[in-house]
């Protein structure tokens, strides 16, 4: 895949960090507005395709750490997910042992994190496992084309990409 | 003979789909249904999120996100098996 | 309004899903899927469901677009090679 024309390539630079902090927003705020770790986390991997759309594959994959992706985002997300569910096992699998009813006096440490308790934490982790996830694939599927393209295309830019 | 088949069986299933069009509830008025009324009386009032689908997905129903994670695992794992640069590829 | 709104959409649903069909393009037929992802966010957004909503045009009209032309790109590939293929 060749890289695109200089215009494409400096509106990628403008918009591809505002889909970043879009994507952070809705997984962190994703216990009160519309969304969640699932939607945000599509949102944040969707970075990646920019890029790659734009930029072409050789200078993304030269860009892009493989293992960053698998180990701190799909296998950490995962983890996280796991031991969060399993912290409230002592009354039952994804008990909610953070969460504190409406108008309820929270004291010490509690006040600290929000009243909707674990939901905000699993929100996270999912939108982490997701990005990794999905990252995941596209990376996996470019680097695995790459073997059939042959040895033609030389890598300039060019105006309308095919 | 195989584009009358298709005909005919195009007409039988567009006049079932518009017979089971009579049963879709109205717009904008649900049926009703205990769980829901539930999750609508009870989700702000315990656990105080805003949004209750999100504490449906990962509180109420937090089993079904890990079947949705371990979808997604195995689809990455079936991407990276099925691209992977082997040895005798090339 | 609403039912006219909702109308305009579901029309341009059909219309998007039999271009998809339609062109013999493949990128082209690609973009009309967009759209049609595109439209079905929308109805989803009118039907008061906006966390499908944002799935749906993450999804379907980002992720899936970008992997298709991966895909269609490296088959053009092959068949240039190959001295195949219309183009």
């Amino acid at each position: 895949m060749r890289p695109l024309s200089v215009v494409v390539r400096t509106g990628c630079d403008f918009f591809a960090w505002f889909m970043i902090v879009f994507g952070v927003n809705i997984v962190i705020h994703g216990y009160m507005t519309p969304g969640g770790g699932f939607q945000g986390g599509a949102i944040i991997a969707t970075f990646l395709a920019f890029l790659l759309v734009a930029y072409g594959g050789k200078k993304v994959l030269s860009w892009v750490n493989e293992k960053i992706y698998e180990f701190l985002f799909e296998e950490l997300g995962l983890i996280c997910f796991f031991v969060l569910a399993l912290l409230g096992i002592g009354n039952s699998f994804f008990y909610n042992f953070l969460a504190s009813p409406l108008g309820a006096e929270r004291t010490g440490i509690m006040s600290l994190i929000s009243p909707a308790g674990t939901t905000v934490f699993m929100s996270i982790a999912v939108g982490i496992e997701v990005t990794g996830a999905l990252s995941l694939v596209i990376i996996a599927m470019f680097r695995g084309i790459r073997q059939f393209a042959g040895p033609s295309l030389p890598e300039e830019e060019i105006g309308h990409d095919r | 003979m195989k584009k009358y088949i298709f005909i005919v069986s195009a007409i039988v299933l567009g006049a079932l789909v518009c017979g089971a069009l009579d049963n879709v509830h109205p717009y904008g008025d649900p049926g009703t249904a205990l769980m829901d009324d539930y999750f609508l009386a009870n989700s702000y009032k315990s656990l105080s999120t805003q949004n209750i689908v999100t504490s449906i997905v990962f509180d109420y129903r937090g089993f079904d996100t890990i079947g949705e994670a371990a979808v997604l695992f195995t689809a990455v794992c079936a991407v990276g098996a099925l691209f992977r640069e082997g040895r005798g590829r090339r | 309004m609403n039912g006219f709104v909702q109308l305009i959409v579901l029309m341009l649903l059909l219309i998007s899903a039999f271009f998809a069909l339609w062109f013999k393009d493949l990128i082209s037929s690609v973009i009309s899927l967009a759209v049609f992802s595109l439209m079905a966010a929308l109805e989803f957004y009118m039907l008061q469901a906006p966390d499908v909503a944002i799935a749906e045009a993450a999804i379907g009209a980002g992720l899936s677009t970008a992997i298709y032309i991966i895909a269609v790109r490296a088959c053009s590939g092959v068949k240039r090679r190959q001295g195949g293929g219309p183009k």
